[in-house]
This record gives C-alpha cells, structure tokens and sequence, in this order.
C-alpha cells in the first residue's frame, strides 16, 4: 500500500537513503552503528524514526548531515539530497548545502542557540549567509520569520538573548532558522522532549502547520511513539542500526509485524488500562500528612543582614498540604520547576522548609527532627542512576550502606544478593561497578536501595524518565510488585500523565510551586477539574486511543 | 590497569613523562649503587675537570665527582619533593572537599582565609615558614607542604562543588549518613583523577622551590648533594668550570620537565573523553 502512495505523492524522492551503512571504529574493533538502511522522504512527507536510545537515529542524522566524528567509516550506500548523492561532496560543497538545502532542529533550544549572541543576531545570520542578503534586510526577514512562528512581539524577540527567552520561544526561534531558506529537507532531532507538556503541544501543533504550508519533507526523530504517531505520516523502527518495519502509522500501530514494534507500542503507557487496583481505605490516620509546607531559596546575604534591607527569596514551593495513605500511590504531576522535585527533597531532609510534615502520628518541624527512624521509614530514588549511584563503589557496597545504618549489619553478603534477587538482578552483579550495567538494572540497584531499611514510604523522583520505553515498563511493573508485596506508600512523582493515570490511586497537580488540586486518578479527565489540569490533559498524545 | 598504562602511553607527552620519571626513579633507587666514586671524597689534584673517561661530568672545585654526587643526591632532591607535594595535596585536599560539602557561610569563611594565604607568593611563603622553624630539611618539607596546601585546596573545592550536586551525594544526605563519611567515601574517590594530574605537575614545582631553598641555604646544607645547594656552591667557581653549574641544573630540569609532561599525559588518560 506503502509502495502505491508513494508513486501517487511524487516519483522522485526528496531525500532517499539507499543500502547505507556506518561503522565507528572503536578500540574492540569496529561497531556497526546503521546497517544497510533504506529509507525515503517525498516532498510534503513526515517520516517518523523511533528507536530506543543506542539504536542509531542521530547517528543518522549526522550522516545526512555529513557532520561525522573521525572514526565514522562508511562502507557502502548512498544519501541522495534531491538526486545528488553527498557522500560525494567535499566539506566547502557541503557548507552551502547544509542550512540552505538541508537544516536541523536539535533536542535542546538552550544548548542550540549561541548564549552570548542576540536570537536576531543568530537567526539573520542564516539569511545572509545562505541567501546573500544585506544585514538590514536579513533582520527585517528575520522578523516575519518570527511572526510567522507565532511569536508575539517578534521586533523585540529579535533583540533579545538566548536567556531572557523561555525554551518554547528559543525552540520558535531554532525553527524560524531551520524553515529560514526554504530547505528541501529538514531533520528534527527530538524537538520536543527538552520542553514542558504544553509548550511542546504548542511546538508540535506549529510544526505540523508549517510543515504542510511549506511542504517540505520532514525526518522527524523520536523515541515517543505516541508523539511521532500525532505527528507522521509514515513510521519507520529502528532497532540497533537496523530499520526492522518501515509503514504508515495506522499500519505499524494497528497491524505491527515485528515483535520489536509490538513491544514498543504495548510499553507506551495508556491510561485506559489501569494497572493498580483502588481498594486503598482512606483513613482518618493518613501515614503522612504535609501541612502548609513552603520552601524558599536563597540565602540573605551579610550585607542584607547588615543592613537590614528585604532580600527577595524565590519560592520552590508555597504552602503546600496532601498526605498519602498507607499503601498508597499518590502521584505529582506538573511542568519543570512546578516544585514537585523540591517537595520531595524537603520530605527527605535535602531542603529546609516552614511547615509541618505529620509522619506515623509524628511532628516534623524541620530537618533536626529527621532522626534515624525518620530516615529510615522514608527512602527517596532519583531521577538518573547515573547520578544516583556513586561511580566509583561496587554495587555490593552501595547496597550494604543502608543495610548498616538501618539493619542488623550482619551477613551482609546474603542480604545485598537477596536485595538484587528482589529486584530481579542476579547475585554476581554485586561485584560490579555501576558503569558496568546497563540504565535499567542501575535503577533497580537504585530501588533495591531504597528498599533495603524495607520503608513506609518510597518517593520516586521521576525514577523512568530518564529510561527507555520499554525498560521504563518493566521498572513500572518492578516497583508495583514490590508494593503489593510490602505495602509501601508511594509518592510517584513525574510528568508522564498517562503512566501516572495508569499506576496512581489519587494525582496531585502541581503549577509553579502551588498544589492546584489533588484529585482521583479516575477522576483527572472529569470536566469539572480545575483549568489548569484540563489543559494539561489536553496536550498529552494518547497514541493508542487514536486507533482504536 | 594495563588498558590505563596503553592510554597513557599513546600520547607523546604521556610516554615522554612516564619514560623520564621512570629514569629518575631508578636513579633514586640504584643511584648510590652505580656512583663510581665516594661524593664527598675530595681530591685537591682533580679540580675543575672537565668530562673525561675517568669523571663522566668532571668534577667541582673541591675535587669531587659530579656524576656521583649526582646520582645520590637524586634520592634528597626528588624524595624530598614528592613527599611535600604529597603532604600539601592529601592537607588541600580535605580541606577543599569539606569546604564544599559545608557550603555556605563555612564555605566562605575557608576560602576566604585560603584567598588570603595564597595572596603571599609560595616562595615567599615558604621562606617564612622556614624562618619561623629553623633551616633544615625536614622543615623545609614542611614548608613546601603548607604553600602547597591552598592552591590543591582550590582546585578540589572547584570539582568537589560538581559532585556535591550529584544524587549520590544526596542519597547519602537523605539516609542520614555522617558528614565524615560522605567526605572521604563518596566524594573523595570522585575527586581523585583531577588531584592527582595537578599533583604530578606540581611535583617539579616543589622540586624546584626546594632547589631554591637549597641555593638560598635555608634547606639541605653542606656538604649533602642535594641538587639545588651544588647549584649555589657551584655560583662562585661557575668561572672556573661551567660544568659545576650546568650538570645540577640540567638534573633539576629533567625531573622538572619529566613530572610536567607525565601531568599532560595523565590528564588526557585519565578522561576517558578524549
């Protein structure tokens, strides 16, 4: 079906990927980044390529860009820009290729823009270079390109730096450059995951408006199938180099060939099959209760203190009260910087707060009143195993730490192989280091360690953000596990609202420090909710209802 | 280990550095083994002798032969050097790492006196130090040690800073272990590659300060061999027998060079980013 669409679209190809491979040579011999790819992009089409992280979508990108490091050996194929092959161009041919035929949109707007030149500055740049334009006259187009990004009061935005502008609008102005010279082909790298839920709807909803305006063919690279399946039109899978389906997205959601695919598609969370029972008594007797806790940063300086002047402090969270029943999963959704992240570090003892924190029965005023059986009654697992896990001591001694301090001490060689058992570790990982496993089985040495002093309540600081789908369901389904059989409590906190519409028995929403309401998980996408919540609801992707 | 050892030597200065410590630290060991003459024996005959068979470096204006006094005093002059920079490091180094994980006014109060410290000049410092205590050579250990201290100081607070950032770091806070141990357990070993490259490039600093020390007569004193003091003896006859002169300086220079070189080296080793 694929085969007739395409020759009704176009016959030639915009940009078309023939037989093409890409080693790096590496000190253990040579690894096979992309493997005999195929691929093609008409004029006016999205493909979408997903993959999980290692499995060599931006090793592409670059290909295409012809932007590779030194070890990069290309062993055969070709990569055709509009019949031209720029495998055979030299590095001066590609320089006026690269921005004017072909552009890129990069995951991170605050890394891809210059921090010390003005966005006008950055965005004419492209113009007079790639289409010899005067200076004033690349500005003056520099401003209707904003304008016609839907940036609000473009004049100033052009004068603007990199830091006065939040990431929505520098992402703005990364497209306006990418769409600058009306390319044949532009490449976006994950343009949308460094961004906040909505702001990124809002991206997503401009490219798919320009994208149709311009025609021009798009290679729009993702790990979210969900987000590629809003947004393509055809669907491509890579897995380790290799492009194992390639079809259009109702074929690849609703008829996958692939195990690989079919695993993919079933991992991406969908809230409509819940995988947590509600049986939670709410009690008068919550196990924890947070009343009218606020953090602020910042501290006076001497000179303030000195002379007694007000020093502003920034508010992490204001006055906030929940609590969480026993066995419970509450779950904290919210934007970055909304203060979930700084609730949790004030719970666990890593912020000073004013407020109360009721504990078991037991007031908490501040950080002094956070003894041992505090500690050990509340665990808290981070967002990176890589930050999380010191990377210079061997699992066995990460994991014994809590076992000493909180435990019996005592054949400790039995306890830390029983605690990798639990997390479906085997026993032998206890002599590696952390750098040696993978970024699934260093989270479950993080969730081992949490539960090594066997907790009340667990705070899981967006614990599968940093993971892949597909492990990301299987830490899911570890962690509930592991609740139902000791009967945890946990504070869940992320910003993936179907996986939490999935695995919370109540969702706290949370808006710039502020708790907006606690409600139901059931409940979140009643109409009646605050409005806040409901535009949050409305700018997640759902990809399987779509098809359904 | 022998992965580090390939990385390290594939770099031009890497190999450069390790092949010239390599050879210092031989001569430190076999040195007084391979000397061919007594270094204090004086031959009123054999002055001012330039190179020949019989004195490879000739000999200085109390007869003696350089190439021995040479090999023996390598074990004064590098011994001396590395033990200092390794007392000032392990001093800057907890105190940088503490003052990081204290943070806030503490923090401030440390660097603060440390910024005062280092505003004096190291050799000025250490002359100081040296007077206060009395010339001699373990006091001019001291001495290198404490101006050394301030400067490692630094340079750890400025990498224990990252690490204090890192979650384990916050781990550790939140299952409540002692300040002490999140100290030494959790951040020092992180903070160790970039300590120990500044280390072996300060290495020929001290080597150097300490030659001046010597020159000035408030470190080792005659007749020891010590490199640095047979370049001040040697200033009066320098007219006499450049030689005198040169072969100390050419050895202090080497060791100098030797330790810097292997720094470089260590440094792109031991960042497994390059």
């Amino acid at each position: 079906m694929s085969n007739t669409e395409m020759t009704n679209t176009e016959n030639n190809p915009v940009l078309s990927i023939e037989n093409y491979s890409l080693d790096y040579e590496t000190a253990n011999g040579p690894f096979h980044a992309l493997k005999t790819i195929d691929l093609s992009i008409n004029r006016g089409e999205i493909l979408g390529l997903v993959g999980e992280s290692g499995s060599g979508k931006t090793s592409l990108a670059w290909s295409i860009m012809r932007y590779l490091p030194k070890n990069a050996r290309e062993p055969g194929g070709r990569i055709l820009l509009g019949g031209d092959n720029l495998l055979d161009k030299s590095e001066r041919q590609m320089e006026a290729i690269r921005g004017r035929r072909i552009s890129m949109v990069f995951q991170d707007p605050s890394t891809s823009l210059n921090p010390t030149l003005s966005l006008g500055t950055q965005l004419a740049e492209v113009l007079m270079r790639h289409r010899g334009l005067s200076r004033q006259q690349a500005w003056k187009e520099g401003e209707e390109r904003l304008a016609h990004v839907g940036l609000k009061t473009p004049a100033q935005m052009m004068h603007r730096m990199p830091h006065e502008a939040s990431g929505g609008e520098k992402q703005r102005v990364v497209i306006a450059s990418a769409f600058a010279c009306n390319p044949e082909c532009i490449i976006f790298d994950e343009p949308t995951t460094a961004l906040d839920v909505i702001t990124s709807r809002q991206i997503l909803d401009l490219f798919v408006e320009l994208q149709a305006e311009t025609g021009v063919a798009s290679l729009y690279i993702s790990h979210d199938l969900a987000l590629v399946a809003r947004t393509a039109g055809r669907v491509a899978v890579i897995k380790r180099g290799d492009i194992v389906e390639q079809g259009t997205v109702r074929e690849i959601f609703t008829n996958p060939q692939q195990d690989y695919t079919r695993e993919l598609i079933n991992a991406v969370p969908d809230p409509a099959h819940r995988l947590v029972k509600d049986d939670v008594a709410v009690t008068d007797k919550p196990l924890v209760k947070v009343e009218n806790v606020s953090v602020h940063f910042g501290r006076k300086s001497f000179l303030a203190a000195l002379t007694g002047k007000k020093t502003e402090r920034v508010t992490g969270n204001n006055a906030i009260s929940l609590s969480v029943n026993p066995g419970e999963i509450l779950g904290i959704v919210g934007e970055s910087g909304s203060g979930k992240s700084t609730l949790a570090k004030a719970m666990t003892g890593l912020n000073r707060f004013e407020g109360k924190i009721w504990f078991d029965g037991r007031e908490i005023r501040n950080l002094g009143d956070m003894d041992n059986a505090y500690r050990k009654d509340v665990q808290i697992i981070f967002q990176h195993p890589d930050a999380s896990l010191n990377p210079r001591q061997k699992i066995f001694e990460i994991l014994s730490r809590p076992l000493k301090l909180f435990g019996d001490g005592s054949d400790l060689e039995k306890q830390v192989g029983d605690m990798l058992e639990q997390v479906r570790l085997p026993r032998t990982h206890a002599n590696r280091y952390p750098h040696q496993l993978s970024g699934g089985e260093k989270q479950r040495v993080a969730i081992a360690r949490a539960f090594a002093s066997k907790p009340k309540l667990v705070i899981c600081d967006e614990i599968t953000s940093a993971l892949d789908v597909s492990v990301q369901a299987s830490v899911v389904e570890l962690l509930l596990d592991l609740q139902k059989a000791s009967g945890t409590a946990y504070l869940f906190i992320t910003h993936d609202l179907n996986l939490i519409r999935q695995i919370a028995h109540r969702i706290a929403v949370m808006y710039r420090g502020d708790l907006i309401e606690v409600v139901k998980a059931e409940e979140i996408d009643s109409p009646d909710r605050a409005d806040y919540t409901r535009r949050l609801i409305e700018a997640v992707p759902r990809a399987a209802a779509q098809f359904q | 280990m022998t992965e580090f050892l390939k990385r390290l030597l594939k770099t031009p200065q890497g190999a450069i550095g390790t092949f010239l410590v390599v050879l210092v630290l031989a001569i430190v060991v076999f040195g007084p083994m391979l000397a061919p003459y007594d270094p204090e024996k004086l031959s009123p005959l054999a002055r001012y002798k330039g190179p020949s068979l019989m004195y490879w470096l000739g000999t200085d204006q109390y007869g003696r032969d350089i190439f021995s006094r040479l090999l023996i005093g390598a074990r004064a002059t590098v011994v001396m050097a590395v033990l200092a920079t390794i007392a000032g490091t392990l001093i800057g180094a907890l105190i940088g790492t503490a003052s990081a994980f204290l943070g806030g006014r503490a923090d401030e109060l440390i660097m603060r006196t440390i910024d005062a410290v280092m505003s004096i000049p190291s050799l000025l410092f250490a002359l100081l130090v040296v007077n206060l205590l009395g010339s001699s050579t373990v006091n001019a250990l001291v001495a290198v040690a404490i101006a050394f201290a301030p400067g490692m100081a630094r340079i750890t607070r400025s990498v224990a800073l990252s690490v204090r950032k890192q979650d384990y770091v916050n781990a550790a806070i939140a299952r409540g272990e002692s300040s002490a141990y999140i100290i030494r357990r959790e951040m020092l070993p992180n903070v160790i590659a970039p300590i120990i490259v500044e280390m072996t490039i300060r290495v020929s600093f001290a080597v150097m300060l300490f030659a001046t020390l010597s020159f000035l007569g408030l470190g080792a004193q005659p007749p020891a061999a010590e490199w640095g003091l047979m370049v001040s003896e040697a200033r009066r006859y320098m007219h006499m027998s450049a030689g005198i002169l040169i072969w100390p300086s050419v050895a202090i220079a080497i060791v100098a060079v030797g330790f810097n070189l292997l720094g470089d080296g260590l440094r792109d080793a031991l960042n497994p980013r390059t």
